[in-house]
């Protein structure tokens, strides 16, 4: 079974197509590349794929389930998880409370329980934070912890975004240009971060303009062009797909 | 008939009155984003400037109102310049309501000391006696009134739709980042704007005061009045705000005349609410909205208050042995100061949980302070029952109201839901003051007697403060837990950004729901504490001016810091019974402290304290 359905999304904006008609699958536990040069329709995609805003037509099935009408909520409750394209990290937290939130939908101790300090409860919030220190530290953040998170660097803030998201135990992640703003170094961290991520089991899709870093990691790539998709395949044929190499890798040779 | 015809006259002069605050509000509002409380403040400041340049300099009336409007400008142009445009490149849209809440609250302080707390009442530009219109009786003021709102609309429109000038403000109301890019000077017309609003406020109170009684607090029912109108009508348009005034007008008048002037405000609160459920962006809509998936970046909250674990510690532990070494080393006015300020705090602490960490603005807490103290006082007086019982019934009412009025305004933004609160708390002020069988009415509710749990009676001054010494402790080890977990993290995720916090599956709707739920019951116990502490409960203890002050001391203690209000309410409680000869400045002082924190000082005092510790 596929981990995610889309059939035949639409989203008018006004006057501008933004989704035409698309419909992809994700294979579980696979790494799937979403590609298409700006404007394309991407994040318009993501957003209708979380329901931010309403489909003007077309179903997206998570797990065989029906996402319509759904709050962004719920379904990031069902382990549907994603980042944005420009790291929104909490202002006013530390980076390690950043991280914590992310975990909050499996929390099993609820407001009374922590207003009584009842010790379940604290032992809990203590082996969520040696958890988020652990991944934290798989991008070198573990140091970081206790500062503010919008002091952090802008590609430090985008690793603790997906950090924060791996916190929520996804089952599907979609990753927004995670590598946007990113250093040489960075990428390369975040490279094998998403390769572990995927040998954990969690299916994955990501946005991403850098083209070799796509072929590298991914084993799936669906590809859009001006709200339409005009390919989906492994990464050896979308490198020779003509109509890709004519929307696309045409102007940024690999 | 000819009644009929008569209330409808007067409900358009009254609404009158009301569309030229609303279009203040909705000139600031559409240039700048920001509701500016401050807007009647203008009123009354203008007003009482041409009141004393007619008597005190002898000028004409004519001269006396063009000094006014000038010296209103002016000041506006100051208090703009030094304060309000600076905040809009740097405060949240929540903070600057806050900050204006802090003008309003400066001008009230300005005028008491300078005019005293005395009502003045105005001579009428052209005489007492009515003139008779086809078998009507028109007062003349009514007709200046109707006039100069007439002008000034006609004026606006022309300078909007006609002139360079105008084009630039219709611009910065479109879109501020495009303007800027051709060569639109911002700033200058934000400040313009609030200038422009000043000058309305200013020739509004000019004509406004003669047909009202005047005093240094009447600019914050005036910008209650044009606030609630504008959000009927619509505030991102001037047809919306007139509309607003004038239906806001009618409504008045009419209820006033068939069914009771005591519910007149109830009823046009019933209309706001109505409108907000059913149309938040008012009767008449505005611009379209935004992308939503993209952050207002530059004017986000950034700051981190943390006191490290061992000062957090060494620091309760001084302070809970200052509070229980205190009462014995203080006089009995300083004891009672101290208690009140406990009390508050105990109010504090929710708004803070719902404010400070959930970033939901609340205008009406002291409505629930109000629920709890009158159930308090009612229960125990009328029906003998124990302390205890009645405090737990007036939470029960509370908590119902908590989550009709959270069903109702938590669908609705940050400035909608401020709005809905306020509403909330000018609901229950009425409902205070016209249900005077429970509580007395306007006189207040006289013969609380003593708190008491199993027979002990909590009689003296010092029994009542190790009681609320207690209960603030409590209050504050289980805040403290919950601000440190899960729900606390997300309160304050929701804060900033809730559209990210629900992309990490945290429910939205019910952690402002028990954000809510817990600033209601806090601030009901913290009512009935009140009242029998002081054995009496007036509606002017916990109306909507307490309201406000909540808000100032939350907001220069440190909001989303959990020992923050304390400062703010012993600085805006003990200070003034310690200092009595400086009472008089406290208004004008809390309203300068206000303003000052939301844009120095964005934790507050407690947030400079941490930050000197920590160095
Ligand atoms: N909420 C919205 N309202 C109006 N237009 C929108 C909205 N969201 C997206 N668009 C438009 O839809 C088109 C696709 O935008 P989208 O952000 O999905 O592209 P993208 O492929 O993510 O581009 P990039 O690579 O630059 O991130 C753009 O023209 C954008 O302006
Ligand atoms: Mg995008």
């Amino acid at each position: 079974m596929s981990a995610l359905r889309v059939q035949n999304l639409s989203k008018r904006f006004g006057g501008l197509l933004a989704t035409n008609d698309v419909s992809f699958d994700v294979a579980e536990h696979s790494l799937t590349a979403l590609i298409g040069p700006n404007g394309a329709g991407k994040t318009t995609l993501f957003n209708l794929i979380t329901n931010l805003f309403a489909p003007d037509s077309g179903v997206v099935e998570f797990n065989g389930i029906s996402l319509a009408g759904l709050s962004p909520g719920r379904i990031a409750k069902m382990g549907l998880i994603r980042t944005f394209q420009t790291a929104r990290v909490f202002p006013g937290m530390t980076v390690l409370e950043n991280v914590l939130c992310g975990r909050h939908r499996l929390l099993g101790h609820g407001l009374f329980e922590n207003m009584m300090w009842l010790p379940g409860a604290r032992a809990e919030e203590r082996r969520l934070a040696t958890q988020a220190l652990a991944l934290l530290d798989l991008v070198g953040l573990a140091d970081q912890a206790e500062r503010s998170a919008t002091d952090l660097p802008m590609g430090a803030q985008k690793l603790l975004e997906v950090i924060r998201a791996l916190m929520a135990q996804p089952r599907l992640l979609l990753l927004d240009e995670p590598a946007a703003g990113l250093n040489d170094t960075e990428t390369a961290e975040l490279a094998s971060l998403l390769r572990a991520v995927r040998a954990c089991g969690v299916t994955v899709m990501v946005v991403e303009h850098n083209m070799s870093l796509v072929m590298t990691i991914a084993d799936h790539v669906v590809v859009v062009e001006a709200g339409g998709l005009i390919a989906a395949g492994p990464p050896s044929e979308i490198q020779v797909n003509p109509r890709v190499i004519a929307a696309y890798l045409g102007e940024e040779p690999v | 008939m000819t009644e009929l015809i008569q209330i409808v006259v007067g409900g358009i002069m009254q609404g009158s009155i009301f569309a030229l605050l609303a279009m203040g509000f909705s000139l600031v509002y559409r240039v700048t984003g920001v509701i500016n409380l401050a807007q009647g403040g203008f009123c009354t400041l203008g007003a009482l400037l041409g009141f004393s340049m007619q008597s005190r300099l002898g000028l004409p009336p004519a001269l006396a109102a063009l000094g006014a409007v000038l010296v209103t400008s002016a000041f506006a142009a100051l208090v703009g310049r030094v304060t309000f445009v600076p905040g809009l490149s740097r405060l949240t849209n929540s903070n600057m309501l806050m900050m204006s809440a802090g003008l309003l609250t400066l001008f009230e302080g300005l005028v008491l000391v300078v005019w005293g707390s005395q009502p003045y009442a105005l001579p009428p530009f052209s005489g007492e006696r009515p003139i008779a219109v086809a078998g009507l009786l028109l007062p003349t003021q009514g007709i200046w009134v109707m006039g100069v709102t007439f002008v000034i609309i006609v004026g606006l429109w022309y300078m909007l739709a006609r002139t360079r000038l105008g084009q630039s403000l219709r611009a910065c109301a479109e879109n501020p980042t495009a303007a800027r890019l051709v060569g639109v000077d911002v700033a200058r017309m934000q400040l313009f704007s609030f200038v422009l609003a000043g000058a309305i406020g200013a020739v509004a109170g000019v004509v406004v005061g003669p047909a009202i009684s005047l005093q240094f607090d009447t600019g914050r029912l005036l910008t209650i009045s044009g606030f609630v109108a504008v959000a009927i009508g619509g505030i991102a348009s001037f047809p919306g705000a007139i509309a607003g005034g004038l239906l806001l007008g009618l409504v008045g008048q009419l209820a006033t005349a068939y069914v009771s002037s005591l519910f007149s405000n109830a009823l046009a609160l019933g209309l706001l609410l109505i409108v907000l459920i059913w149309r938040p962006s008012g009767l008449i809509r505005g611009a379209a909205g935004r992308r939503q998936d993209v952050r207002d970046e530059a004017r986000v909250w950034t700051h981190v208050t943390r006191l490290s674990a061992r000062t957090a510690w060494i620091g309760a532990f001084v302070l809970l042995v200052a509070g229980l070494v205190l009462p014995w080393v203080l006089d009995a006015g300083l004891l009672g100061a101290l208690i009140i300020t406990l009390i508050l705090f105990i109010t504090l602490i929710g708004l803070d949980v719902l404010m400070g960490y959930g970033g939901q603005i609340s205008l009406g807490q002291a409505g629930f302070m109000a629920i709890g103290g009158y159930a308090a006082g009612y229960f125990t007086t009328a029906h003998d029952w124990p302390p205890v019982l009645a405090i737990l019934a007036g939470i029960g009412i509370s908590l119902v109201c908590a989550m009709i009025l959270a069903g109702v305004t938590l669908r609705l933004r940050g400035l909608y839901m401020a709005l809905a609160t306020l509403a909330f708390g000018l609901l229950i002020d009425s409902c205070a003051i016209g249900f005077d069988d429970i509580t007395g009415g306007p006189s207040g509710l006289v013969g609380i007697g003593d708190f008491d749990l199993f027979g002990f009676a909590f009689d003296t001054p010092l029994r009542m403060y190790y009681l609320v010494l207690g209960v603030v402790v409590l209050v504050l080890v289980a805040m403290a837990g919950a601000m440190r977990s899960g729900f606390g993290r997300a309160l304050q995720a929701i804060r900033t950004d809730p559209l990210a916090a629900a992309a990490l599956g945290v429910n939205v709707v019910g952690c402002k729901m028990a954000a809510f739920a817990i600033s209601a019951v806090l601030a009901s116990l913290a009512g009935s504490l009140y009242a029998f502490q002081f054995h009496f409960l007036s509606p002017d203890m916990v109306g909507t001016p307490r309201s406000l002050e909540l808000v100032s001391m939350l907001v220069i203690g440190g909001e989303g810091t959990l020992l923050g209000p304390l400062l703010g309410s012993a600085l805006l409680t003990v200070l003034p019974t310690a200092f009595q000869p400086l009472a008089l400045y406290k208004t004008l002082a809390s309203g300068v402290l206000l303003a000052g924190c939301s844009l120095y000082l964005p934790q507050g005092m407690f947030g400079a304290l941490t930050r000197v510790l920590r160095r």
